[in-house]
């Protein structure tokens, strides 16, 4: 007898979703009973795979779970290039919204954006337009479009589709951030601890922003 | 009547110099600094028997009964306090208790009276201060100490207020209601305040509290990780602006040791056919067949206007001729070489093979190319190739190698 909602998680799973409460509760609800982990674990070891949680232990991903076979290198190649490529663009994406919303820690699962506050912050100081105009130039987030809103439309537009923010409401003008990110950070301590790059004094980040 | 009076002109006095009484008390342990300005508070105050000194040469303190009733009035203030006033206030109690059995042993009734008030005064007292220091902790909780900006101030904040919250668990625990219950005597609203509101009160109030201290430690733990994530994003800010064009890489990473957040699966689409087989599925399969086929039938065909200019479009489409990798099309016959070319056991030098190629590459980009050319070869090609990396230690770190180049044979069956 297949059940619909196992069958939706491992489909989700294994297209290369990270499930969380935000991007979709009731699946993120149905991985949470350690019944259905078991199922659900039970099948994809079967096919060198498995459940795992993020170390913020809001998100679940599928890995596989012997790595040495060569397409799961490959895999698992290809998407840290994807990182790799596109990670100083997310990091400028965090910068400017911290500045935008004057907090002390970037974007999390269940943070919610809003467009038009964005739109409103930014429009009202050149600098962040120029932050913003740099952003839209970045691969991920390209958009040849010379308007504020447009660019802001084109980067939110492009992390919806990433899965980084899934759009509330039916206006589709407010986000809210999933459980993409705590993957994200996850790879980012990673990479930071591998490349060895020295950690920044508190005030580094501050005086940059001054720039 | 001029009593009334002068209880009134008391109550303005203290209205119109509120703010600097309250500085006094808050501020400056009840002591009215003497300046030329204050002059005129200072007679007003002193006038209405509000403040008091032994000598012309002391500054001016406000008097006990006015400190009580700002002691009362500034619950806020006195919450930060919450500790040491339960802890004062539980000592009067005892001291009380104990002057009370002195003065039932000496048969002292009218003291007997007054102990009885006082303790009663007390108590209630006690019972007010231990709710006010509980609500004060769900007060933190609820404000998330918002009212500090800075990230490590907020943390400081907060992991003094989990200090407080520890101190007054501690100063609950040690609160022996036993002893005070067999005090009580025979006063019935005396046993109920001890044997029952002052108990009731305690064991809620540690609930709370309890409660509270794991929120406030879960809350530390939150601002604790947002200023990582935040130093994060800051490391790779200022990284990406020393270095530009830097890109992470995997490329030398053990697989075996590859961290979690890594180890994610490539999209791997399910799909199965429609099971033609099955009776059971025969009706639905005729309907998504019949949908199927309608589509084309009933499209509504296009009214050509004749004035309209046609566009012709290519049958074939746009075709995009991809451009060949020089690079991997060299490595690719090296490898095809190597697999099923006539050479025996003769070694071949990757380094040979650039030199020979004529490619203009960097001898480190071509040696990882063709590293990683051959972990994606497939288990059958794999198995031809024998692989002989040449290196040299580190003099520093003699665990580190320097692979200066890589050796090919065809692997023979022995």
């Amino acid at each position: 007898m297949s059940s619909p909602l196992f069958e939706r998680t491992v489909t989700a799973l294994m297209q290369e979703q990270v499930i969380c409460e935000i991007s979709d509760e009731e699946l993120y609800n149905y991985l949470t009973m350690p019944d259905s982990q078991e199922s659900v674990n039970r099948f994809l070891g079967q096919i060198n795979r498995t459940l795992r949680l993020t170390s913020a232990q809001d998100a679940f991903v599928c890995a596989y779970l012997d790595l040495s076979r060569p397409e799961a290198k490959e895999a698992v190649r290809q998407q840290f290039k994807e990182v790799a490529n596109h990670l100083e663009a997310f990091v400028q994406f965090l910068r400017l919204v911290m500045t935008l919303e004057s907090g002390d820690r970037p974007v999390q699962p269940g943070d919610k954006l809003s467009e038009g506050y964005l739109l409103d912050r930014i429009t009202t100081a050149p600098a962040l337009e120029s932050k913003l105009r740099s952003l839209a130039e970045k691969k991920i987030f390209h958009t040849k479009r010379a308007d504020t809103a447009s660019q802001l439309r084109s980067v939110l537009d492009s992390l919806e589709k990433k899965g980084y923010l899934k759009a509330i409401g039916s206006s589709g003008s407010v986000y809210r951030a999933t459980g993409r990110w705590s993957w994200l950070y996850d790879v980012m301590t990673f990479i930071q601890a591998h490349e060895g790059i020295p950690q920044e004094e508190e005030a580094a980040p501050e005086q940059m922003r001054l720039d | 009547m001029a009593r009334v009076q002068d209880a009134k002109s008391t109550l303005q006095a203290l209205a119109r110099f509120g703010g600097e009484i309250l500085e006094a008390h808050l501020l400056h342990g009840n002591r009215l600094v003497e300046t030329d300005e204050n002059q005129s508070m200072l007679q007003t105050l002193e006038h209405h028997r509000l403040v008091w000194r032994i000598g012309d040469a002391e500054d001016l303190q406000l008097k006990k009964v006015l400190v009580h009733f700002l002691d009362h009035i500034t619950e806020t203030e006195r919450r930060r306090y919450a500790n040491a006033q339960v802890s004062h206030l539980w000592q009067a109690l005892t001291d009380l208790f104990t002057d009370y059995k002195a003065a039932k042993v000496r048969s002292a009734f009218d003291d007997i009276d007054r102990l009885e008030g006082e303790i009663k005064e007390c108590l209630a007292e006690v019972i007010e201060d231990i709710r006010n220091a509980t609500e004060a902790f769900g007060a933190y909780i609820n404000t998330g100490f918002a009212y500090v900006t800075d990230a490590e101030l907020r943390i400081r904040e907060n992991k003094r207020v989990i200090e407080q919250a520890d101190r007054l668990i501690q100063l609950f625990e040690s609160f022996k209601l036993n002893e005070l219950a067999e005090q009580a005597g025979t006063d019935p609203f005396l046993k109920r305040l001890l044997l029952r509101y002052l108990p009731a009160t305690l064991e809620a109030s540690q609930k709370d509290l309890s409660y509270s201290l794991n929120q406030l430690r879960k809350m530390l733990v939150r601002m604790r990780e947002n200023q990582r994530l935040s130093r994060l994003v800051g490391t790779f800010e200022a990284y990406y602006i020393n270095h530009p064009g830097f890109e992470a890489t995997i490329d030398h990473i053990d697989f075996t040791r590859l961290p979690e957040a890594f180890n994610t699966v490539s999209p791997f689409s399910i799909k199965g056919f429609g099971d033609i087989y099955d009776p059971a599925d025969e009706l639905i399969l005729i309907e998504l067949a019949a949908n199927a086929r309608t589509t084309e039938e009933t499209a509504v065909p296009v009214k050509v206007v004749a004035s309209a200019t046609t566009v012709d479009f290519d049958v074939d489409g746009e075709v995009e001729v991809e451009e060949s990798d020089p690079v991997e099309e060299a490595i690719a016959e090296l490898l095809q070489l190597v697999i099923d070319g006539v050479i025996g056991h003769d070694l071949i030098l990757a380094s040979d093979a650039l030199n020979r190629s004529g490619l203009e590459v960097e001898r480190a980009d071509w040696l990882q190319a063709l590293a990683a050319e051959i972990e994606v070869l497939p288990d059958e090609d794999r198995q031809f190739i024998e692989i002989h990396i040449q290196h040299t230690p580190d003099p520093v770190y003699p665990d580190n190698l320097f692979v200066y180049d890589i050796a090919l044979r065809q692997a023979h069956e022995k």
